[in-house]
């Protein structure tokens, strides 16, 4: 019964595949390079994205003070920042604090410096943000507090990281959603020409009394064997890739490059990519079951 | 088992009716042949009780069904229980006899032993007990129609509806393949069949159906060949 069917169906999806073998491998290749695309960017993305949540931990604001604040006016300024909702921590930093860091950070080149000269730094609060996105926004409004000399935050490095994966995102899923168009026309192109090439089996099969299903099933199935191999084979080229990657960061010493773990980006992409592999394979079926195969 | 009323069947609109008020009853067990000239109807009428076409004016009821009103889905069981013989043979011809009979069993779901234990059977009945495993390209004109006939036989229709099934055959294997569907006739099925050869219809003297440019104009029974007009 039911068994005879379905070596039948299989068998007659393995033969058409076979016999358009040249298109099937076409369209396979094409899904695969869509899949492929959004593979790598998706690795890219995961791995900015795992980067600027680190970069954005150490986004803060350093709100200069003016030289001539007094201290009321600095403590005042103390409270405002404290108290500002989106603020999650304030430290003040003194001029003598300030200096000591320079010092740190330049190692001995500032082995001369006396220090009964004037120091030149200014003093400053430190703030952290509950939103790092947010900063742009706060660094003009804390601008205009009573006693702020200036407010400096990663300005140019943080939007520029934000706009930058915007950017990115929005070309990649451009150039993606084309390609995946011209994947599902490719698939539905292939499975036609075998519609066409079992034209004769159909017509048999639809006077004999074969349910639409059992007519459609093969070539579902092209569709589906053509959208799901072209998931796979991307995903086994991106862990390749990935672990030669993340090797030449090791050997490179590159540690500050904080990758995610093979493991988790290669089965977080095959979450995504498998089942949009295995649609792309079905809409191209479904396109190409016109009139010819319904009883 | 088949009844016609004020069946009539137009192509397209503006088109001219293929079928005019046809009105007719088919008991089971009967041996009805269609006649009349080219264009008369005969393969539009077939293709109505099939439901590969719908009929656009009248009532059609088949196995005491109306046909017109039978939804997609209930089509492949209409068509299992009718079979199909055709002028061209419709054969898979690359493939063996006994794959082009066991196709119909395959497609409607039958397992593999039931198709094992049938298909003999068949074969021998319809005169192709050692062609089994032959190619249909390495047989005869009227072997390959064998073939046809124990594909339409094969799932035990109630009905078999052959149109012009001797149109490409010479008159001596024409006669072969009309007493075999005489034969399946015989043991319970109910036959019509469409065609165009007088000599094959008087010689049967069984219920004719003379179409006339779409219009039923005689229906007689033990009748000959008449050109009715
Ligand atoms: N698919 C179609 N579209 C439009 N008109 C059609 C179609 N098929 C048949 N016809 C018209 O319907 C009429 C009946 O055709 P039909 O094929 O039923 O005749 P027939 O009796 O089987 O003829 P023949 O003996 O040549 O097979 C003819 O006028 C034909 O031109
Ligand atoms: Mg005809």
């Amino acid at each position: 019964m039911f068994i005879n069917g379905f070596i039948y169906i299989v068998g007659e999806t393995l033969n058409g595949l076979y016999r358009n073998r040249w298109m099937c491998i076409t369209s396979t290749g094409v899904v695969m390079v869509t899949l492929l695309m959004l593979g790598l960017f998706m690795v890219v993305n995961l791995n900015v994205q795992h980067i600027t949540e680190a970069v954005k931990e150490q986004v803060e604001m350093v709100v200069y003070i003016e030289e001539d604040a007094d201290r009321a006016t600095v403590e005042e300024l103390g409270r405002a920042l404290s108290g500002h909702e989106e603020v999650t921590a304030v430290a003040y930093v003194s001029r003598e604090e300030h200096m000591g860091r320079l010092q740190q950070q330049l190692g001995g080149m500032l082995e001369g410096y006396d220090s009964g000269l004037e120091n030149p730094l200014l003093a400053s609060f430190e703030v952290k943000t509950a939103d790092p996105e947010a900063v742009v926004g706060l660094a003009s409004e804390f601008e205009a507090y009573p006693g702020v000399a200036a407010v400096f935050y990663g300005r140019g490095y943080v939007e520029d990281l934000f706009a930058l994966t915007r950017v990115v995102q929005i070309v990649g899923l451009a150039l993606m959603a084309g390609l995946a168009i011209t994947a599902v026309f490719l698939v539905s192109h292939t499975i036609k020409l075998t519609v066409l090439m079992r034209q004769r089996e159909i017509t048999i099969m639809k006077y004999v009394g074969a349910t639409n299903w059992f007519i459609r099933w093969p070539f579902f199935l092209e569709g589906l064997l053509m959208g799901f191999v072209g998931a796979v084979l991307p995903l086994g080229i991106l862990h390749y890739l990935y672990r030669i990657f993340a090797q030449w960061i090791a050997a490179n010493e590159l540690m500050f490059i904080n990758l995610l773990p093979l493991q988790a980006v290669i089965s977080e992409l095959a979450l995504y990519l498998v089942p949009l592999g295995v649609i792309l394979g079905i809409l191209g079926s479904t396109m190409s079951m016109g009139r010819f195969l319904r009883v | 088992m088949i009844e016609a009323k004020n069946l009539g069947m137009r192509y397209g609109r503006g088109k001219q009716l293929a079928l005019e008020d046809i009105n007719f009853f088919i008991d089971r067990n009967e041996f009805v042949f269609f006649v009349g000239s080219s264009g008369a109807g005969k393969s539009t009428l077939m293709k109505l009780i099939i439901r590969e076409l719908k009929p656009t004016e009248g009532l059609l009821k088949v196995f005491n069904r109306d046909v017109g009103r039978l939804p997609r889905h209930r089509l492949p069981y209409l068509r299992r229980n009718i079979g199909m013989v055709f002028q061209d043979f419709r054969l898979m011809e690359e493939r063996t006899v006994q794959d082009n009979v066991a196709f119909a069993m395959i497609v409607t779901g039958s397992s593999r032993r039931e198709i094992k234990r049938r298909v003999p059977g068949v074969l021998s009945m319809v005169g192709l007990e050692g062609k089994a495993k032959a190619k249909i390209t390495d047989l005869s004109g009227g072997e390959q129609q064998r073939v046809g006939v124990a594909r339409a036989i094969i799932n035990r229709p109630a009905m078999i509806l052959a149109d012009e099934p001797t149109g490409n055959l010479d008159p001596g294997t024409a006669l072969d393949i009309m007493n075999l569907l005489h034969t399946v006739n015989l043991r319970g099925t109910t036959v019509l069949v469409a065609t165009h050869n007088r000599e094959i219809v008087d010689r049967f003297k069984k219920r004719v159906l003379y179409l006339d440019n779409g219009r039923l104009v005689g229906d007689e029974q033990k009748g000959i060949y008449t050109n009715v007009h």
